[in-house]
């Protein structure tokens, strides 16, 4: 009888199929409903760039409001949309002019100026001013969003003409060109946002629900339209004041399954896949397809919490001990099929202050020895973990793994994987003795993660794991901070990463590569560290 | 009715509440969970900070009002959230009920026919397997058949993704291009809608066909139907006359509840095809702790369900005189 239902259903998908030719886009670029069914039957709409690019993915928007935005797709919608003051070359290191065509610093890095390309202007005409700069991060600033740490170190904005602004710190901040990178501090049109309610004050802003369907930015692609769980449409910027992108159209299609991203992309549904595991990445190719296997900053890390009850034994020695008895050629042939690479620390591998860090290896005679030396025979420990499948990397997978690893030197975990709430519920009140996270950068300075990993007071971790503050990190990172020479940064957050080495909280287990899958016509495909994917550097051949 | 959905509401609202799980996990990421000053502003803005029975006061006095609250994830207004997922649930589930109820009264009636012989085996094997086949398992394996390997039908989605949804007057997107005479929009969005609503239906269909062949025996060795069989009756006009509309009374109660439970329960579903429904969206609210999205999913799952008991009385009424009579 099903197969009855689909034989008709057959018939009519068949019928849609006869009316449509491949190249029926409308003026704009979009693609009458009509056509898709053939899509369906494996015509692509081809026929050039004047067609919409279509990207497949696991949408994880919390916001579209610029000012509140923080997720990975974010980072892509905000730098297609939003405009930073500086740019990232395509070798992921080297600042480049944006919205500013010039910036400099002071001595003690307290103090930046930067100097606004007086052609910018935003999607409706009107020229990026310097008070649209002020706005932007002030507002960051006010609302308090979850991107608002980038900001935080800044004082004062100063606008002493349109085009000129002045930023000065509250203390020296060597990072701060690289957070002003991060796609997070991209500008907003002031005037256009205030008279749809946005404010730097949470109490009177309003505007957030308008910017689910609206944009203000000076970006290549203006938001055309979005529809949590479904799309996000964006158009091309007529009046976009740079070089004008190739696509009409960029749609970004809800399709969290690693699965039916590739079965899209076979099918030609779809140009873009980004977020396909190494298993389903198997075999993929043929002359329609492209896939890259490239390096990412993303990782997963085994987390250890002294403080944690039920963590009382882990002590450094104990720590050690875990360390020395993972397996991590193993566990990133279990977790991603080999294609992943091992991490010396937590500041990840091409960031400043990694080069000849050792990367770890499995030593269970050590680890055995070290745990003998500190009196352990036996060891249970809690492993709540929240059940997620990020970057590739099923954490039931890796925390098995794990799990059988430690067994080899007598160490039992007990594994229990919740929903993230749950997690985030039980770490914030007794803490966990062995957990996993993973983490993405924000922007391309090795500090983030030092604020966030290390023992210092106020990071994340040091307040997770209850452990003792690490006295020589925090002056590391001041120093850090200060210095004005790129060398000497890179000495210091070396130093700063041995110490998060020593402190063994923090134990990255696997920094999974990126599977860039693409129809074989589409060009300019490649992974942003600051921005994930630059849609206006995308064409088609 | 108003009472029942107050009580539902205040149930969800407690036992949300007493999870122990922090929804700030979602509205703030986990990455600034330490953030004191943006914990304080996240918990400020959606009154997390308030006391729980200060919550719950304020809660129902906008419920009252016919304020759900604003979603953690999507950020907007939870009723307009429903009202813009409702039509691709009804639209989905609407289909699975038409297939589920042709081919399993067919079903049925063709078992309860050839009782005990080999298609009624044949039956019971399909239906034991429609009811048992996890949805999400049949959803990968239609796909990958005849979508990706056969690419006979479409993929996920209620459309092609490079195509435009028609012009909204209803939502549905089969009525709707059938207004704009988008008969090519029609097939579009048809196509889409057969595999997932053949795995959602094949559900359906294994329940109704046990049920209308279970009925239709029972009906079998009533006095009417050997009366109506010894008055040399032609068997089609007794079964199809007589027998099967007596039978499927008891089928018109668990029909009505099953649309009812795939209105909020089409959650693998709409998952494994990427349905923008009411089923993802009760995922995502229950994944994210979205407190005000999973009490306005759940009021609307006792609406159904309250609005499907009606309708089932009435039809009940117009399908037995006799409940009228009493």
């Amino acid at each position: 009888m099903i197969a009855l239902g689909l034989i008709t259903g057959l018939l009519v998908a068949a019928c849609g199929s006869d009316d449509a030719s491949p190249d029926a886009g409308t003026p704009d670029g979009s693609v009458s409903s009509s056509q898709a069914t053939d899509d369906a039957t494996g015509d692509s709409a081809g026929g050039g760039s004047e067609t919409a690019l279509v990207i497949a993915r696991g949408m994880d928007v919390n916001s579209l409001d610029p000012q509140r935005a923080y997720c990975d797709t974010c980072q892509i919608f905000m730098t297609a949309v939003y405009e930073t003051l500086i740019g990232l070359d395509v070798d992921n290191t080297t600042l480049v002019p944006r919205l500013a065509t010039a910036w400099e610093s002071n001595a003690d890095q307290t103090e930046f100026t930067f100097t606004l390309d007086p052609t910018a202007t935003f999607a409706d005409g009107s020229p990026v001013m310097s008070a649209d700069v002020k706005f932007s991060w002030e507002r960051q600033q006010g609302l308090q969003g979850s991107a608002s740490y980038l900001v935080g170190s800044i004082a004062s904005i100063e606008t002493p003409n349109d085009a000129t602004v002045k930023v000065t710190l509250t203390a020296p901040n060597s990072a701060f060109l690289a957070q002003v990178n991060a796609p997070y501090l991209g500008i907003v049109n002031q005037e256009l946002a205030e008279a749809h309610g946005a404010t730097a004050d949470p109490e009177t802003d309003t505007a957030e629900e308008w910017f689910l369907s609206n944009s203000a930015g000076s970006g290549p692609f203006t938001l055309a339209a979005y529809t949590a769980g479904s799309e996000l449409r964006l158009a091309r910027n007529e009046a976009y004041w740079g070089a004008a992108p190739a696509f009409p159209e960029v749609l970004i299609k809800e399709t969290p399954q690693a699965v039916s991203q590739r079965q899209q992309l076979e099918q030609g549904a779809v140009d873009i896949a980004m977020q396909l595991s190494a298993d389903v990445a198997d075999g993929l190719g043929g002359d329609d397809l492209v896939i890259e296997q490239v390096p990412s900053f993303n990782y997963v890390y085994l987390a250890l919490s002294p403080g944690a009850v039920g963590g009382e034994q882990l002590s450094p020695e104990v720590r050690e001990a875990i360390r020395l008895a993972l397996d991590y050629e193993g566990l990133i042939d279990a977790t991603v099929g080999g294609a992943g690479r091992a991490q010396a620390s937590p500041i990840p591998n091409g960031f400043a202050g990694t080069d000849g860090l050792a990367v770890p290896a499995q030593d269970l005679d050590a680890a055995k020895q070290l745990l003998a030396d500190a009196g352990i025979t036996e060891l249970t420990l809690d492993a709540t973990y929240p059940s997620l499948n990020v970057y590739g990397v099923d954490f039931s997978t890796a925390m098995q793994k794990v799990q059988t690893d430690l067994q080899e030197v007598g160490i039992q975990l007990e594994l229990n994987p919740v929903e993230i709430a749950v997690w985030a519920e039980q770490i914030g009140a007794d803490g966990i003795p062995v957990t996993m996270l993973y983490f993405a950068p924000d922007h391309t300075d090795s500090s983030q993660y030092v604020q966030y990993f290390g023992l210092m007071e106020g990071t994340q971790w040091q307040g997770w794991s209850k452990a003792d503050a690490n006295p020589a990190e925090a002056p590391l990172l001041d120093q850090a901070f200060a210095a004005q020479d790129a060398t000497e940064r890179a000495a210091l957050y070396s130093q700063l990463a041995e110490a998060m080495i020593a402190d063994q909280i923090i134990i990255p287990v696997v920094n999974p590569d990126l599977f860039l899958a693409s129809r074989s016509n589409i060009t300019g495909v490649r992974y942003s560290a600051c921005c994930n994917l630059v849609l206006a550097e995308l064409g088609r051949s | 009715m108003p009472l029942l959905l107050l009580g539902i509401a205040t149930i969800v609202f407690v036992v949300s509440r007493l999870t122990p799980a922090d929804p700030l996990v979602s509205i703030v990421g986990e990455r600034n969970l330490n953030n004191p000053e943006v914990v304080a502003a996240a918990k400020q803005r959606w009154g997390l900070d308030e006391s729980l029975p200060v919550q719950y006061a304020q809660y129902m006095k906008n419920l009252m009002q016919g304020d759900m609250g604003t979603s953690f994830t999507t950020r907007k207004p939870v009723f307009d959230d429903l009202v813009d997922r409702l039509p691709a649930t009804l639209e989905l589930t609407a289909t699975a009920m038409v297939i589920g109820l042709v081919f399993g009264i067919g079903l049925g009636v063709l078992a309860a026919r050839n009782r005990n012989r080999f298609i009624d085996h044949i039956a019971r094997f399909f239906a034991l397997i429609g009811s048992s086949l996890p949805a999400f398992w049949a959803g990968l394996l239609l796909l990958y058949v005849f979508y990706a390997r056969l690419g006979w039908l479409p993929g996920p989605g209620r459309l092609d993704p490079r195509a435009t949804a028609p012009d909204e007057i209803t939502g549905f997107y089969t009525v709707d291009a059938l207004l704009h005479g988008d008969f090519g929009g029609l097939r579009a969005a048809l196509a889409h809608l057969i595999l997932p609503a053949s795995v959602l239906g094949w559900g359906v269909v294994g329940i109704v066909s046990r049920l209308v062949r279970a009925s239709l025996l029972d009906e079998f060795s009533m006095e009417y139907v050997r009366v109506a069989r010894a008055m040399g009756l032609r068997e089609r006009t007794v079964v199809n006359s007589h027998a099967l509309r007596n039978a499927l009374l008891p089928t018109i109660t668990i029909v009505a509840f099953t649309f009812a439970f795939l209105l909020t329960g089409a959650v693998l579903t709409e998952t494994v095809f990427s349905w923008p429904g009411v089923g993802s969206y009760a995922v995502e609210s229950s994944r994210n702790l979205d407190f005000p999205a999973i009490i306005g999913v759940t009021i609307l799952g006792g609406f159904a369900f309250l609005m499907t008991n009606l309708v089932t009385d009435v039809i009940y009424a117009f399908a037995d005189p006799r409940i009228r009579l009493t």
